[in-house]
């Protein structure tokens, strides 16, 4: 269940610290593509148990056609931004679409800048 | 516990020596008059005997300790034992049944049973000393205090290198670099007040026996405060607002992280993966999910897609027990309400 495992890490990575402190609260958004994507992130963050009991009842071979077909229109109900395939991974810092490293989340640019300003830990220039 | 294994290694040779010695004293001790103990505190404050009375005391309270985890299993000597630490507090000699317990208690051991029982008739007898004592309030065992100190002398050359060592280090603190030469015309003012207290060796504050010299305060009266009333919302908002107006800006990196750390944006380290979550079911309760498919009816390809989605669930760790449940639960409904179309099919 593929489906399954992407839910695990949706859930996973929102695991919350500790209840007392008060969560990182972001009020500057590059701009308006970043704020939308945000808002695509938390729809999708809600719907998605829902997407995925669904989708796990359509990709079935075990129940009857019928059911499956039934499924298909519900999921396609479902608000846009609730699906997760809309979420583009942007650079946290330029709201750059291409060129981000997942593990910082800075696009290229940024990565390179940071990183040459020994702000990056662990991070060296490349030489061999 | 290096010096106890160095006093492992002494004892079995100054065991031997030291025992009939010591249960012969104890013996005449046994009339405890206050000459007596004056002579025994005066004999006592060499180096040598005080020494073997250590060794004394580790090897009888060894044995005791070996005897009191042997004997947990017959209920007789078990019994006896409460018998020994009843009695040390009526008596003042040693009774007869307690040298009887502590006859039958040496025989059973394997060592060398006449050793071991006045070993423990020892022991006997120095608790009886410390609780008459403690009766009494002469608690402050002189011994006990001059056995921990003891008198170095240096040339005063020694002193002032050693003072001026101290000064130095003492101004290093303050981040400024000063030469030995200003240290040492300082040294000179300050040598009279270290003075004294070359006298006494400065050791660590938790080495060594307890004095018995300060009374514990009581903990009564802070209990019945406690409670008395339950912390009112104005007593938390006061509680608030003097940590606000006492809480001062951190000095330095580390106590920066310490409040980062107290308002919960730093992680505590080492890293529990497990904060926040509180999952207190059992495994049992994760893995066997078939009670909750009582709902379902029992055959047709709708209890075989449950019974694959239960499988699936049982080897999620990341679910808790309630997320499971809801799981299960939604599907529930959503066939219910999908009846109508299932039996036209």
């Amino acid at each position: 269940m593929a489906a399954a495992a992407l839910c695990w890490a949706l859930r996973a990575a929102r695991q919350v610290l500790p209840l007392s402190c008060p969560r990182q609260v972001r009020s500057y958004h590059v701009d308006w593509r970043m704020l939308r994507d945000v808002k695509r992130r938390k729809m999708a963050y809600e719907y998605a148990d829902e997407r995925l009991r669904i989708n796990a009842i359509r990709k079935n071979s075990i129940l009857p056609k019928e059911l499956q077909e039934v499924a298909d229109k519900e999921i396609a109900a479902l608000p846009r931004d609730s699906c997760p395939v809309r979420i583009r991974n942007r650079c946290v810092l330029t709201s750059r679409p291409r060129g981000v490293k997942r593990r910082w989340r800075l696009s290229r640019i940024v990565f390179r800048h940071f990183a040459d300003h020994a702000q990056m830990s662990g991070v060296q220039r490349a030489m061999w | 516990t290096s010096s106890v294994l160095s006093k492992d290694k002494d004892k079995s040779a100054a065991s031997k020596d030291s025992t009939p010695e010591g249960a012969a004293k104890r013996q005449e001790d046994g009339a405890e008059t206050a000459k007596q103990q004056l002579l025994d505190i005066i004999g006592n404050m060499k180096v040598e005997v005080s020494y073997r009375k250590k060794l004394q005391q580790l090897k009888a309270s060894e044995n005791k300790k070996q005897a009191v985890n042997k004997l947990e299993g017959p209920d007789s000597e078990s019994s006896m034992r409460q018998g020994i630490t009843e009695n040390t507090q009526r008596d003042k000699p040693l009774n007869p049944e307690l040298v009887k317990a502590a006859s039958a208690v040496a025989s059973s051991l394997p060592r060398n049973k006449k050793q071991t029982e006045s070993e423990l008739l020892a022991q006997l007898r120095r608790h009886e000393e410390t609780t008459d004592e403690q009766k009494k309030g002469r608690t402050i065992n002189i011994r006990n205090v001059i056995s921990e100190m003891t008198v170095k002398r240096q040339s005063p050359a020694q002193w002032g290198a050693r003072i001026s060592s101290r000064i130095s280090l003492q101004l290093d603190e303050d981040g400024q670099r000063i030469r030995p030469e200003r240290s040492s015309t300082q040294s000179m003012d300050s040598r009279w007040y270290f003075c004294g207290f070359s006298f006494f060796v400065y050791r660590s504050l938790k080495v060594g026996k307890r004095l018995n010299i300060f009374t514990k305060a009581s903990t009564e009266p802070e209990h019945a405060l406690k409670t008395v009333s339950s912390p009112t919302i104005w007593d938390l908002e006061f509680a608030k607002e003097v940590a606000a107006v006492t809480a001062q800006p951190p000095r330095n990196g580390f106590e920066e992280m310490i409040q980062w750390t107290k308002e919960g944006i730093l992680w505590e380290f080492p890293i529990d993966n497990e904060v926040g979550m509180e999952d207190d079911a059992e495994f049992h309760e994760h893995i066997f999910l078939e009670k909750h498919l009582e709902g379902f009816p029992k055959e047709g390809p709708i209890r075989h897609f449950m019974e694959l989605v239960i499988c699936g669930l049982s080897k999620n760790p990341y679910l808790s027990v309630k997320q499971k449940v809801e799981h299960i639960e939604w599907f529930q409904k959503y066939f219910e309400e999908k009846k109508e179309l299932l039996q036209e099919i």
